[in-house]
């Protein structure tokens, strides 16, 4: 038998670095099965210095309007000052003048925005506020239904959008038939909607997220459910990262890839032409590629007000507060092309193919009433200051189990194995039949589908 | 990163070596038609008109009743002009614009110079047209185009225009200048159609032997981008008589000027430009970006240049990326960016008077007012503004940034050179700023280049006596040689 004594000197290097390597390796594997998340952080975001703590109560709060309100709307759409379109441009220069008049002499006219302000209060609406903001959201209780599991959920909207996104989904979500039922809370993001704005620089995702942690907490909720898209994808994101013990599950209709690398453009180079050695199916091929004209071109054509809204909101929006056509021009011309990017070439851009335009032109009020266009821009400057791939939550993985809803025309669209590199727990991924970047407002019945059908893979695990 | 970008400079270099078609001497363009439906049959009608800017009691109302309307948004504290046009001060010049600034008075101070208009390609494109008063015997005036850019107008031209046709000095040149409104913009007509593309795949466009690293993979009829602004004002000058004379021109202008001395380099005598972005980033090009901090001698740089350039990431990425905000949007959705502008001016104000705060020192975004008034008076400024809104042309100058770059960063003019005599004017706080190495690339015949004193994007605005000085030297050293 040999003892530590009796070793000569190489093979006591030998053990002592083969310890080490040993030690290593269990430390790093351990390292990343140990489940991260992201520092809380804190914030105040009123008006000058922070003097009083928070007030915990909830306030009801009612939608309102007025006919000097809608006197005033009226008056500065007939000033509209109408500009001739190229000929035959269709939506490829953006919102086209001509279908615009048609959209404006509806709102004009015929749109009833009382009528659409009462359909607003048919759920109940609540303001709280927190570091120093009141924060506005929708409360919408599950009728209570015997042996019905009602499980709690928060949606979170992006932009152009607002909660009036989630009214077509939410009777499917919270009054259903079957043994599932949901009580969802709907915010409004600070800056947007009926939501006070930031009065301080640097208001981000990670902010929203930590707010509206703190509303599910004053609530009463422990563990609960998360579902967005576009901005909301990110915050919700953000709100598993942080406190990853309260999220059940977060369901998502939009993946941003943030973590290029070598894995990306292997996977780039090999997909089109041998998909299942980087875990490609047909359908992630179909629309991913052509690569460059799809996300690379076509991203750069739909990226314009991105990169002004990032560096310039004050300026972008000052006239769109004044003007509403200008406003409803700038805000459906997206509701048109990213809910198909074939709509570019068409006069109307297929709008009212998804949507009425009552509904359109109620999200469009609800930044016009509030006069939120310029704070609901400048969250993009605000998340763009610093390098979104250096921050700590693009740096740090997601535990919580999660879904995704892979909509066909949606912006941008990321694998599987893409979205595994961040995602650690991804319990059901689909390949959605139809529709675009506004998921819930366009297609409320698939999107309920596949979101029940993601709670019940992860309730069904839980034991 | 910046190793991966040095190395995606090099690689793009040997790319460009390796793909580069050979170089077309003389730019080509076809005439084109830009009115309303299709053309009459018959002659164009060539008659110059006089025109006079006029206004009325309606139009001040209405302005005055549409600033009274603004809803303003506070600005965020301590933001300054970070975020963009800070609200407070912005109150403060439309309230100057509500009460004291006088509309009459300042078109009283347009029509000071003659204005005319005539029709070109289906279009009616404005100009005014200054001859010098008190020429001596003998002396002729030397004929000079000058061009705008957005969002300028004619109307910059005003302080340099009497430096120009009535010169102090008697050994300087009197000049008989033309300032037109580039079409779309101002008082010259929009063009009514638009570019026809058809987009390429990448396998359709390596068939049609498109190199994609010129991102070229539209093909079809262009829109109304510089090359046709730059044939229609080449028309304009012969109309009026010009065989030969010189064009001096900043941002759009500097991108007319020159097409029009590649579209005729016999008729542009002198090209003086105060704004030469490179366009065609060559070999020698990159090797000066890698290593001109380190031997500043090797590429002729000055202490300005590496002042400029350096540190690389932050003055060629981030400061761009920070203020290409509008031109990305205008490249790409136009109609959508300027629509609510044409109904809210102090809305359209901001967004103009944003870029005479920014462009003329970047510094001035972090002052409450901007900075504006240090070297612009509100009463220019909002005249600019004016001609905007009074003509309704804030969409369709904006259309001009999407058809121009249609074809992408690279197309066939940007890798013409520049055969005639060319003069630059590099201004310190210029946006984007170009070595005396970079613009010889492209000017083959570069005759002066000087580095000004002070002054930024809107030079002929800013400082017109600099500008004017410039221009007379460049024009002696042209004359001179012959």
């Amino acid at each position: 038998m040999w003892t530590l004594q009796e070793l000569d000197r190489p093979k006591l290097q030998l053990l002592a670095l083969s310890s080490v390597g040993i030690g290593l390796t269990y430390f790093l594997v351990w390292r990343r099965k140990a489940k991260k998340s992201i520092p809380l952080g804190d914030g105040w975001w009123g008006h000058g210095q922070q003097t009083l703590r928070d007030d915990n109560k909830i306030y009801p709060f009612k939608v309102e309007t007025s006919e000097d309100e809608i006197n005033d709307l009226h008056r500065r759409i007939d000033q509209m000052r109408y500009t001739e379109p190229l000929e035959d441009c269709g939506f490829q220069y953006g919102f086209n003048s001509n279908y615009l008049q048609k959209v404006v002499s509806y709102w004009r006219n015929q749109f009833d925005w009382k009528k659409q302000v009462a359909k607003l209060n048919e759920y109940p609406h609540f303001k709280t506020n927190i570091e120093g903001l009141d924060v506005h959201f929708v409360h919408v209780r599950a009728p209570h239904r015997p042996g019905q599991k009602v499980l709690p959920l928060m949606l979170v909207h992006g932009w152009p959008g607002s909660f009036f996104e989630f009214y077509k989904i939410l009777p499917l979500l919270t009054d259903t038939k079957d043994d599932l039922a949901f009580e969802v809370i709907c915010p409004s993001i600070p800056g947007y909607g009926f939501s006070e704005a930031p009065h301080k620089q640097g208001f981000c995702s990670l902010d929203a997220a930590r707010i509206f942690l703190k509303l599910m907490e004053r609530l009463g909720f422990n563990k609960f459910y998360l579902q967005g898209g576009d901005w909301g994808s990110l915050i919700t994101t953000n709100m598993a990262q942080m406190k990853p013990q309260c999220v059940s599950g977060l369901h998502l209709n939009m993946l941003a890839v943030t973590k290029r690398g070598v894995g990306m453009l292997l996977s780039l180079i090999i997909g089109p032409y041998l998909p299942f050695l980087v875990g490609f199916t047909r359908e992630d091929v179909r629309r991913l590629f052509p690569y460059f004209e799809k996300n690379v071109y076509d991203l750069l054509m739909e990226s314009g007000y991105m990169h002004i809204q990032g560096t310039k909101p004050d300026t972008a929006g000052c006239g769109l507060n004044d003007s509403p056509v200008g406003l409803a021009a700038y805000i459906l011309e997206k509701f048109s092309t990213w809910t198909d990017r074939k709509n570019r070439d068409l006069e109307d851009g297929d709008l009212e193919k998804k949507y009425s335009l009552d509904d359109l032109l109620t999200n469009v009020m609800i930044y016009w009433t509030t006069r939120s266009i310029i704070p609901s821009m400048r969250f993009y400057k605000e998340n763009f200051k610093t390098n979104p791939q250096n921050r700590v939550d693009a740096r740090t993985g997601i535990f919580v189990p999660m879904g995704h809803a892979a909509f066909p025309n949606e912006l941008m669209h990321c694998p599987l194995p893409w979205a595994r590199w961040r995602f650690k727990d991804i319990r059901s991924y689909s390949y959605m039949p139809r529709g675009g970047h506004f998921a819930a407002f366009e297609e409320p019945r698939l999107l309920a589908e596949d979101f029940v059908k993601f709670v019940r893979k992860v309730e069904g695990k839980k034991r | 990163m910046l190793l991966e970008v040095l190395l995606a400079l090099v690689l793009g270099a040997v790319v460009l070596l390796v793909l580069r078609r050979s170089k077309a001497a003389v730019l080509k363009t076809e005439d084109g038609w830009w009115g309303a439906g299709s053309p009459p049959a018959g002659a164009e009608d060539e008659s110059i008109r006089p025109f006079r800017v006029e206004t009325s009691r309606e139009e001040i109302e209405d302005l005055q009743r549409r600033i009274d309307q603004t809803r303003p948004v506070p600005s965020l504290e301590d933001s300054q002009f970070n975020y963009g046009f800070n609200s407070t001060y912005l109150q403060k010049v439309a309230a100057y614009w509500r009460n004291e600034f006088n509309w009459s008075k300042q078109v009283d101070k347009l029509n000071q110079y003659p204005h005319f208009k005539t029709k070109i390609e289906g279009i009616d494109v404005h100009y005014v047209h200054v001859k010098p008063k008190n020429l001596p015997e003998g002396r002729t005036a030397v004929p000079l185009i000058m061009v705008h850019g957005w969002p300028g107008s004619f109307y910059e031209f005003y302080g340099i225009l009497p430096l120009l046709t009535e010169p102090a000095n008697a050994d300087d040149v009197a000049f008989e200048v033309i300032c037109p409104s580039i079409p779309g913009y101002g008082f010259s007509e929009a063009p009514r159609k638009k570019g026809a593309w058809t987009r390429l795949g990448v396998p359709q466009a390596r068939a049609a032997g498109v190199a994609i690293a010129n991102m070229r993979l539209c093909s079809g009829r262009p829109g109304f981008n510089s090359v046709c602004a730059a044939r229609v004002f080449l028309k304009l000058m012969r109309r009026l008589g010009f065989g030969r004379f010189y064009a001096q021109g900043g941002d759009w202008g500097w991108q007319i000027t020159t097409n029009m001395a590649q579209l005729d380099p016999t008729a542009v005598k002198g090209l003086h430009i105060n704004f030469a972005p490179v366009e065609n980033v060559g070999p020698l090009v990159i090797l000066s970006i890698l290593l001109g901090r380190r031997f500043p001698g090797l590429f002729g740089f000055t202490e300005l240049d590496v002042k400029r350039l350096y540190p690389r990431v932050e003055k060629m990425l981030v400061e761009p990326l920070k203020e290409t905000g509008y031109f990305h949007i205008q490249a790409t959705k136009p109609d959508t960016a300027g629509r609510g502008l044409n109904d809210s001016p102090v809305g359209l104000a901001a967004y103009i008077l944003e870029k005479f705060s920014t462009w003329t020192d970047h510094e001035f975004r972090n002052l409450e007012d901007g900075g504006l008034e240090r070297k612009f008076s509100l009463e220019d400024l909002l005249t600019n503004v004016m001609i905007y809104w009074t003509t309704g042309s804030i969409t369709s100058s904006m259309r001009f940034y999407k058809e121009n770059f249609a074809k992408g960063f690279y197309p066939p003019h940007a890798r013409i050179p520049v055969t005639v005599p060319t003069g630059v004017a590099a201004f310190p706080n210029e946006l984007m700023h170009t070595p005396k190495l970079w613009a010889k690339q492209k000017n083959h015949k570069l005759k002066t280049y000087t580095t000004m004193a002070r002054g930024g994007h809107f030079a002929a605005m800013e400082e017109p006596g600099l500008m004017a000085q410039d221009i007379q030297k460049f024009i002696k050293v042209v004359e001179g040689k012959k």
